[in-house]
This record gives C-alpha cells, sequence and structure tokens, in this order.
C-alpha cells in the first residue's frame, strides 16, 4: 500500500488563547502538487512547522509517509527537503559552502542536477551568504532543497523576491518534479504560480481549510462570470436564480452566476442578446470571493 | 519645493504620526510634523531609548555597588588603625595593583574609593559601552533596521551624529544614577564626600564606559558586522588594559601609563590628586574617535564597511560534513579569540607572581583573604591562587558567551534548516553544549600554561603540573553556568541570554563585594566562583569539583530534554 505524503488528522495549533490551527484534515499523496493558500496569518506556516516538527501539535497528528511527524521526525525528514518561508543562512559561509554542508546533513544529493540547478537559476555560489540579495539566498535554498530529489518538497512561499524569469525556472522545477514523482507542497501567495503548477488547491481562512479540491471542481462550486451584449435595452435579470451583482452599462450587463446557468440562459432567450460573453473564475477571483469584503459569495 | 524643504512652519508630514494610526477609515488627519528638523532627532530618540533602558540597568547596579562599597568599608574598618592595617595588606601589592590600578593612600576613604572602585567599574563600564554602541550602531546597520530611517530627511553622518548623541543620552543614566548613589554614600557621616566631588568622581567611574562607547561607535564604522566591531573594539580594550596593567605593576615602567586611555582614567585621581589634563585627554579623545565616527559614517556606503570585507572566498567545506563540525566551523574565530585573551592574561599573571608576593608585610592580607576561601601555602602561591579566580570568570564569559550564540542560532531561524533535515534536536544541541565544555576545558588548560609560561621566565619555581591542575580547577563554574544555561534555553529559550548574563553580573559584584566585607553571609554562596577552591594555594578539592561538574551535566541533561519537548522559538 503506498503511503500518503502527508496526511493530517485533526492537527490543531493554539498559542495562549489565539488558534492558529484547528482541526487540519489533509492528505497528499506521492507525486501530487498541492498549493496552500490563505491570507496572512491563516496558519500557513504553522501548519508546515506542525508537519516538520519544529513545533508540537496542541492537538491531532500528522504523518509524513506513513511515519509519524513528531515521533519519527528524523526519519520522516529523510524523504523531505524544505524551503523556509526566511532565509536565515550563516552569513559567513559560501554559497557553494552552504549547499555542501545542507547535502551532507540531508544525506543525499544529486550532483549533477545541483550543477544544473545553478546554472538555470543563474546562481553565483562563490559568495558569502552576506553579500547575497534576498533573492539569491531565496535561490540558494531552493536549490538546496531541489538537489536532494526528495519524495516530498515543503515549499513556504519559496519564490518571494524572484524576478519573473526566474520565477519561470521555478515553475518548472516544480513541474519536473513532480514527473519524477515527487510531492510538492507549496504554500504561496503568487496565486498565478499555484494556478500552474498545483494539481489540488486547500485554502485555509483563520486556522480553519475553507476549501480543497482540483482547480476545476472549484470552479465548478463558484461563480461563472458573464458579460452579455443586448440589441436595446437590457432586461432586469436581478430576479434570475443564482445572479448575483448585474450591473447595466449601457446595452451592456455584467453579472455572476452562482450554480447552473440554465435559469440565466431561460430568462435571456428572446431577449434580444447579440453577444454573449461566460468565463470561469480566475485563482484570484476564486481566491477573493473567499476573503475580499464579500467573503461570503461562495 | 516643497513647504518641507522652505522650511515652512507648516510642512507636509513625512510620514503618518503615532497618533494617526488605527484612527477610523477616511478620517486622514494630516498633523503637522517639522519633518526635516525632527527627522533626525527621531533616529536619536530611537537610540536614546534603548542606550538609556540599559544605561539606567547598570547605573542601578552601578550606583548599589558603589554606595554598598563605600558603607562596608566605613562599618568594617572604622579606626584609623584598622584602615591602616588594610593599607598594609593591599597598598603594596603589585599584582593587585596591576590588575585593579594602583592603590594610592587606601587608609582614606577617597583613596579607597579611586582604587577599589575605579578599577572594577572600569572594567565592567568598559564592555558595557563597547557592546552597547556596536549593538545599536552596526547592529542595526547589519539587520537593514537603520535602512529605513536613513530614508527619510537625513544625511548618513547627521544619522551617525544623532545616533552618538542618543548614546551620549545613554551615558547621562549610567553617570546620573551612579552618581545618586556615590553622592547618598558620600553624604554619611562615616564617609564625608561633597557632593561636588562625589560628582566629578563618579565622571571618572563612567570614563571608560564613554570612551569605550566611542571606540564601539568608530569600529562600527570599519567592520561590516556587529560581532567583528565589537571584536575589534574588544581587541582595543584588551590592548589598553594590558598596557596599563603593564604600567602598574612595576615603578620603572609607570611612564606607559600614558600609552593607554585607561591609564589616563586612573590618572585622573578626582579624590586624592586632581590631574585635569588626564581628564581633558579623555574628554578629548572621546571627541575625536565620535568625530572620526561620524566622518567615516557620512564617506561610506550604508551597510559596508569602512575596512575592506572579503565576499567571496574559495570553498573550504572540510569541517562543514554534519551539524558538529559546523559548530565548530561557526565557533573557531570567537574562540580563538578567547583563548588568545585567556592567554595573555595568564601570562602577565604568572610574571607578576613573584613581584607581587616580595613585600611580606602586602601579602599577609592577601593570604588571609584567600585562606578565607580555604587557601593557604607559599606567598606565590596565594597570589596565583586570587590570580585563578579572575581566570575562572574569564573562562564563565567564554561559556556566558558560547550560550548566547547557540540560542541565537535558533532566534535568528538559522536552526531551521538543520533541523528540518535528518537531524536530531537532542543530537545537535548537545553536539554544542560539547563543544561548549570544550572550549571551557581547553580556556583552563591554555591558562595553566599561560601561567606556567609567565611564571617561568621569572624563575618563580611553580611546577607545570601544579598550575595545569590550578587551570583546569578554573573550569567548573564555567560548566556549572553552562548546565544552567541549558535548562533555561530549554524551558525559556527567549531568556537565555538575560538570565546567563544577570547572573554573571551578579556574581562578579558579590565576589567584589565580598572580597572587602569579611563575611559568611548565605549571599556569598550564590556567587558562581565561590565555591572554588583556590588551587594552587589549596589543592583541588575534586569531590567538590565533581559536585559543580556534576550539576553542570545534570542541567545540561535536562536542558537537552526540555530543548526537545518545545517549539522552536524565533527571537
Amino acid at each position: 500500500m503506498i503511503k500518503p505524503a502527508i496526511r493530517s488528522a485533526g492537527l490543531s495549533k493554539t498559542y495562549g488563547t489565539v488558534t492558529a490551527l484547528a482541526g487540519l484534515d489533509l492528505e497528499i499523496a506521492p507525486g501530487e502538487v498541492v498549493g496552500y493558500l490563505g491570507p496572512n496569518g491563516a496558519g500557513k506556516t504553522t501548519t508546515i512547522r506542525l508537519l516538520l516538527g519544529l513545533a508540537r501539535p496542541t492537538a491531532g497528528r500528522a504523518e509524513i509517509f506513513g511515519m509519524d511527524c513528531q515521533r519519527r521526525m528524523a526519519d520522516a525528514h529523510r524523504h523531505l527537503a524544505y524551503v523556509p518561508g526566511e532565509a536565515s543562512l550563516w552569513p559567513s559561509l559560501t554559497g557553494a559552502e552552504t549547499l555542501h554542508l545542507l547535502g551532507r546533513v540531508g544525506g543525499r544529493i544529486d550532483p549533477g542536477y545541483r550543477d544544473e540547478l545553478i546554472d538555470r537559476f543563474a546562481f553565483d555560489p562563490s559568495r558569502k551568504v552576506r553579500a547575497y540579495s534576498k533573492g539569491n539566498r531565496q535561490k540558494l535554498l531552493l536549490i538546496g532543497a531541489l538537489m536532494t530529489r526528495a519524495e516530498l518538497l515543503v515549499l513556504d512561499e519559496p519564490t518571494s523576491g524572484f524576478d519573473p524569469l526566474m520565477e519561470k525556472e521555478f515553475q518548472r522545477s516544480v513541474l519536473e518534479a513532480r514527473e519524477q514523482g515527487q510531492a510538492v507542497f507549496l504554500s504561496s501567495h503568487i496565486l498565478s504560480e499555484v494556478e500552474a503548477v498545483c494539481d489540488r488547491v486547500a485554502i485555509l481562512r483563520e486556522g480553519r481549510l475553507v476549501e480543497v479540491g482540483t482547480l476545476s471542481e472549484m470552479r465548478h462550486l463558484s461563480t461563472l462570470t458573464v458579460e452579455a451584449v443586448f440589441d436595446g435595452a437590457p432586461p432586469d435579470l436581478a430576479g434570475v436564480p443564482g445572479v448575483r451583482r448585474a450591473a447595466i452599462q449601457g446595452r451592456t450587463v455584467h453579472l455572476q452566476v452562482h450554480g447552473s446557468i440554465q435559469p440565466l440562459v431561460k430568462a435571456l432567450a428572446g431577449s434580444g442578446v447579440r453577444q454573449f460573453l461566460s468565463r470561469e473564475p480566475s485563482l484570484e477571483e476564486l481566491f477573493l470571493a473567499h476573503y475580499g469584503p464579500e467573503g461570503t459569495a461562495a | 519645493m516643497t513647504d518641507t524643504a522652505r522650511g515652512s512652519d507648516r510642512p507636509i508630514p513625512s510620514a503618518p504620526p503615532p497618533d494617526g494610526i488605527g484612527a477610523p477609515a477616511g478620517t486622514a488627519r494630516q498633523v503637522p510634523v517639522a519633518a526635516r528638523r525632527r527627522h533626525g532627532a527621531v533616529i536619536g530618540a530611537l537610540v536614546l531609548r534603548r542606550a538609556g533602558r540599559s544605561g539606567a540597568l547598570w547605573g542601578l547596579i552601578f550606583g548599589a555597588f558603589v554606595a554598598a562599597q563605600l558603607l562596608a568599608y566605613a562599618a568594617t574598618y572604622r579606626t584609623q588603625s584598622a584602615r591602616d592595617g588594610l593599607a598594609g595588606a593591599y597598598g603594596n601589592n603589585a599584582g593587585l595593583d596591576a590588575l585593579l590600578g594602583q592603590a594610592r593612600a587606601i587608609n582614606t576613604t577617597a583613596g579607597y574609593a579611586e582604587w577599589r572602585l575605579l578599577g572594577v567599574l572600569s572594567i565592567v563600564g568598559a564592555i558595557w559601552g563597547l557592546l552597547t554602541s556596536t549593538r545599536l550602531i552596526r547592529g542595526d546597520e547589519e539587520s537593514g533596521r537603520s535602512d529605513l530611517l536613513l530614508c527619510g530627511p537625513t544625511t548618513r553622518r547627521r544619522a551617525a551624529g544623532q545616533a552618538m548623541a542618543g548614546l551620549a543620552g545613554g551615558l547621562m543614566a549610567l553617570f546620573a544614577l551612579t552618581a545618586t548613589g556615590m553622592a547618598l554614600a558620600g553624604r554619611s557621616h562615616a564617609i564625608g564626600l561633597s557632593v561636588q566631588r562625589s560628582l566629578f568622581f563618579s565622571a571618572t567611574l563612567v570614563a571608560s564606559a564613554a570612551l569605550f562607547l566611542a571606540v564601539g561607535a568608530l569600529t562600527s564604522q570599519l567592520a561590516s558586522t556587529r560581532r567583528h566591531a565589537a571584536a575589534l573594539a574588544g581587541t582595543i580594550f584588551g590592548v589598553a588594559f594590558a598596557v596599563r596593567m603593564t604600567a602598574d605593576s612595576d615603578a620603572r615602567l609607570s611612564w606607559l601609563i600614558w600609552m593607554s586611555p585607561l591609564g589616563w582614567i586612573e590618572r585622573i585621581r578626582a579624590l586624592t590628586d586632581p590631574d585635569p589634563l588626564a581628564l581633558l585627554a579623555v574628554v578629548a579623545l572621546v571627541a575625536v574617535l565620535g568625530g572620526a565616527a561620524a566622518y567615516l559614517a557620512g564617506a561610506r556606503d550604508v551597510g559596508a564597511a569602512s575596512l575592506p570585507a572579503r565576499t567571496a572566498s574559495r570553498p573550504r567545506p572540510r569541517l562543514l560534513g554534519g551539524p558538529a563540525g559546523l559548530g565548530l566551523r561557526l565557533t573557531r574565530a570567537t574562540a580563538i579569540g578567547w583563548l588568545s585573551g585567556v592567554t595573555a592574561l595568564s601570562v602577565l599573571m604568572g610574571s607578576l607572581a613573584r613581584g607581587s608576593t616580595q613585600d611580606v608585610t602586602g601579602s599577609v592580607g592577601i593570604r588571609a583573604s584567600v585562606g578565607r576561601l580555604g587557601g593557604n601555602g607559599g606567598l606565590v602561591d596565594v597570589y596565583l591562587g586570587l590570580a585563578f579566580l579572575v581566570v575562572a570568570l574569564v573562562i564563565t564569559l567564554v561559556a556566558a558567551g558560547q550560550m548566547t550564540a547557540i540560542r541565537d542560532e535558533e532566534a535568528q531561524g538559522r536552526l531551521e534548516n538543520l533541523l528540518a533535515r535528518p537531524v536530531g534536536r537532542g543530537s545537535w544541541l548537545a553536539g554544542r553544549l560539547g563543544l561548549c565544555v570544550l572550549l571551557v576545558v581547553i580556556s583552563g588548560v591554555v591558562a595553566g600554561l599561560g601561567t606556567w609560561a609567565g611564571a617561568a621566565l621569572q624563575h618563580s619555581g611553580v611546577s607545570l603540573g601544579t598550575l595545569l591542575l590550578a587551570g583546569l580547577n578554573a573550569a567548573p563554574p564555567a560548566l556549572f553556568l553552562v548546565g544552567l544555561g541549558a535548562i533555561v534555553f530549554g524551558a525559556w529559550p527567549r531568556r537565555t541570554s538575560a538570565v546567563i548574563y544577570s547572573y554573571l553580573a551578579w556574581s562578579f559584584l558579590v565576589e567584589f563585594f565580598g572580597a572587602i566585607v569579611r563575611t559568611d553571609h548565605w549571599i556569598m554562596d550564590t556567587s558562581i566562583i565561590f565555591h572554588m577552591v583556590p588551587a594552587p594555594a589549596a589543592g583541588p578539592d575534586w569531590a567538590s569539583v565533581a559536585v559543580i561538574a556534576g550539576l553542570g551535566a545534570a542541567g545540561a541533561v535536562a536542558g537537552v530534554a526540555l530543548f526537545r519537548r518545545r517549539d522552536l522559538a524565533a527571537a
């Protein structure tokens, strides 16, 4: 039986009276790329720290490939590589020395792939860490994680500080990892990045998982953006089931449809529609639907 | 041009004022702030706030120490003959003179105060000064915090000037509280010092703090990291102290006193024989150092250093095979620095052994004082017993620095890079504690060897074996501190540094307090080195060594167990 790369059951963490994470149930299969989204302070980093055993859960438990994250921490760590959100490294070591150290501590690396990554990310390993920019320190940590080819990559906002070229390289590396059968747990605020590489998305809000599924599933459950242009004055569509936020501009109507589009299509029949455009929401719109000022839209 | 640039009374605010924070949306009040005039003061105020807090804390300690020492002197040595006896015991001892400065007329309150207080507080003040200024100037720049402030309407030079003004405020806090303690004690009938003289003397007590605040401000311009800046300033202090020590150890070398600014401070002699020239020299040096720091701050890039810093190097991965090797690599430079310091100190003290004990009458008092700790034996042994107490205190500082470094790895987030890989928490901490113990033991051995080398140069006839054992005997207090530090690190990680250094400061004060007030009070038992047998004046008591080291080991084990059971804690 293949064990899930990550499995958590009722994983919770409270700091004093603050609940950072409440009863997280999540399962990630080997070879799967999962995006982990949520506004600042939603509990994303807390989840990662619990998975890595850097913090201890208040309740619940988590496993990496069937190994308990607390009791078999070192064993679990043999199967994963981690990129922290804050690039804190030893300032007196050079990039090459840091990679050497991280490789030796991690226990295994693919030297050929490491050299390829250094090349692709245009990284100069001869400089001391204190002389690197934020983006370069982030690259160093990312190369340090990718070069292990670990079965699970845990990435906490790994591309903050990357330029668009490097962002592209990052996405390519994640897709390569998936081809190799590696699982990726990617916490990120860059929604286009998550949209481009992730099989599934989990959305966290105030320590609770509010949404998890593939993008198409989520889109199905979510709203459709519709733009319709009429020959004459547009009809009143506000009462049609599922229609929200209808806005009229001359002969054009902008609206959103939640659920089935059938009632709207029926209402439009015979009303002189000249042009009809419908579009699935982007991840950004899905995300904003959960967290925006009208956060109850979905 | 904006209103601000024309210096109008109602300039456009450069940032929302604090009282605007949290105001309801849509009510953005424009509160006029004289941005141009006040921005520089923001930097000064920020430094002042932190330096002032630290200065006030140490001022309280200084003030209490000064008052306690003076009142204890007056209470213990009531009669002139008792004071003459004290002068006979301590007054002609080259070794003590070298450590604390020349004793002059210590059968008077004024002479005693000068000798006893100035020697100790000059050392503590200098270390406070150099740590405070390198932390607040280079530390903030290294972390990038100062960039935020330098983006405001100010120049680098003006900002540096403001930061130094803030440090001066911290110094004033130190001075004010020290002077309060001094003046209150001075008013007592038994001591009888005028407020004026108390104030003047208090100024000399904090002169070394002023000097090394300025030295730290300058080295903060020269080095690119706080650590390098502090190490550079520490080296300058070490050299100045060694020169002053040498000058005070032998009358033929007394001209050397003018070669060290710490010697100038000694020469001010505010209470017995004021020398305005020496005071002027100190003030002038502080001004020159501060001016040089401000000049260099304007002449370099923010974040860069005036001395060239290497930003690239050939990889040297030899030690980087695992957490233990990494620990060794990270500790190496600091360890070499400390061991050089311990070597220099011990060679110096060893070479003074013979000269210090020539005067038999002078040594009777020391013998009594060492006897109180359980030591007896030949005069040279008695002197060396006292010297190794100083070594023991220095080695506890080595250990304290290591414990702070361990906590820093966690606080700065670097440790996560190891612990997210297959590295056990217990083995990581045990490795770092082991390294710390190794450094402590090596320091003890080096102290023994150095003292022997120094003593052999003067043909003092003390055997190498005896001194090696005495050196090792100086290690247990530091091992105890490692254990204490490990427990605090395991249970209250954010308090590690504060607890360790507060305990050391306490022990330091208790030791110097106890050296003069003959007491068996239980308070004495709380000092970290009070339970140490003053070898070689007495044979090392291996049973008590085992108990103290054992307590340290038990603390380390408990600390590791606690650390394994808690969350990692950021700064």
